[in-house]
């Protein structure tokens, strides 16, 4: 006959199948449903039975836990910046730097319209937090009456540092609290702001930053190149 | 992987809404991000204790996915656990930069079977708000190796399979992990429920080998 099994300094005449150590190697607070050799344990071991009760005592608040935190998710601005990113991107996928389109009226309307909606979905979250980056100097020089005539005539791909406010887009008060994003869209976007782009470089990828006001707003934007 | 059948009315599954964006189809995007985005924000958030690095890691995970950076294969896992692993990566890179992993006090190594008190269940305060938050300080005060599975496989839900696959452990170190950070948090939780009242220390009592 096997030797009596020594719990809690209680000795037992029984012989439990399963000694304590080998019933919590089994991990049973992670099984679902009770192996047979477990309940067989916890019905002979009242200290392993107490404590297999606090274990489920603890994987309840565990659940709860994770229920309060459910409707916990990322901001908005989060969802902002990456559509842009996306839009940017599938520009460049959907183009392809190897197709040369000829860019008719209807692209420019597009491009123009790229541009709002750009400004649009990076003005849905109004919490701005303070920029990680600030707005360079230069923007205080882009603060002047918006230009009647927006056309500007002329090849501006030279490099022009200079944000351009955009059309029907508020002033930039003086100590405005400003954020800057920077993202990616085609080259045709530029046409909405009056550049002109040769026709073979209407597909490429260009980099800009657009000025947030405080409100959200895009204010000024500027080409990187 | 396991599909589900298509029924007129069942909605589509990650790796269908994958291959639309990747046709650049944007609605598709906005359904595969908010679909998982608030999983990765909580996993960050939980893992660093920060809504900062939460957002800018939950931002620049779903960049690697729109920019195709690294190589997600339908073969080897879900999309779930794909962005779950790289949201790890990203964090631990965060977390190794700042504070170092928060352990806590005791011995982790020293006993080999879970501490028993002889005394009131320390725990029945868990069903209150201090108690539930007071777990939740002590989630986030475990080494990070215990923590991420807690955070992954207690709070978000994600089954074993997956946490070892994000974990790149087998599932048996899943489960060993998981059964020591839950016997951590009971020496936790019972550590603070002593001190809250002010009861003398338990002397710990061991049930035999």
């Amino acid at each position: 006959m096997a030797a009596p099994i020594r719990c809690d300094g209680v000795e037992t005449d029984k012989v439990c199948d399963m000694n304590c150590q080998e019933f919590w190697n089994t991990m049973p607070e992670l099984a679902r449903e009770a192996e047979d050799g477990d309940g067989e344990h916890v019905r002979e071991c009242a200290q392993c039975a107490a404590l297999l009760n606090r274990q489920r005592t603890l994987a309840s608040g565990l659940r709860r836990l994770a229920a309060d935190w459910r409707p916990v998710e990322a901001p908005a601005r989060v969802e902002a910046r990456l559509t842009a990113a996306f839009l940017g991107q599938a520009g460049l996928t959907v183009l392809g730097p190897a197709v040369r389109w000829w860019v008719p009226v209807a692209t420019w309307a597009a491009a123009t319209a790229a541009v709002l909606a750009l400004a649009m979905f990076l003005a849905r979250d109004r919490q701005v937090v303070p920029a990680h980056r600030t707005a360079s100097n230069r923007v205080q020089l882009a603060v002047v009456e918006p230009p009647a005539d927006l056309e500007m005539l002329g090849d501006f791909s030279d490099a022009n540092d200079d944000f351009i406010p955009l059309p029907n887009a508020a002033r930039i008060e003086p100590n405005e609290d400003l954020n800057l994003v920077r993202v990616e869209v085609p080259r045709s976007a530029m046409i909405a702001l009056g550049y002109s782009v040769s026709e073979d470089r209407a597909s490429e990828p260009v980099e800009a930053e657009v000025v947030l006001g405080a409100d959200g707003m895009a204010r000024a934007v500027r080409f990187l190149e | 992987m396991i599909e589900k059948p298509m029924t007129p009315n069942h909605p589509e599954t990650d790796d269908e809404l994958l291959m639309r964006m990747r046709s650049g189809d944007e609605q598709a995007f906005m359904a595969l991000y908010r679909r998982r985005q608030a999983a990765i924000y909580r996993f960050v958030l939980h893992m660093s204790g920060s809504a900062t690095v939460a957002e800018d890691v939950t931002q620049e995970v779903f960049l690697a996915l729109i920019r195709e950076e690294c190589g997600f294969d339908p073969q080897r896992g879900t999309l779930s656990g794909y962005l779950f692993g790289i949201a790890r990566k990203l964090v631990l890179r965060h977390v190794e930069r700042g504070r170092p992993d928060v352990a806590l006090e005791t011995d982790l190594e020293s006993s080999a079977l879970p501490e028993m008190m002889v005394a009131d269940d320390p725990l029945a305060d868990l069903i209150d708000r201090e108690g539930i938050e007071a777990l939740r300080r002590s989630v986030l005060a475990l080494p990070r190796r215990y923590r991420e599975v807690v955070v992954l496989c207690d709070l978000e839900e994600v089954d074993y399979g997956e946490a070892a696959l994000v974990l790149g452990c087998p599932i048996g170190t899943v489960r060993s992990r998981l059964h020591r950070a839950r016997g951590l948090l009971l020496e936790k939780l019972s550590q603070r429920w002593q001190h809250r009242s002010g009861a003398m220390a338990l002397k710990p009592i061991r049930c035999a080998i």
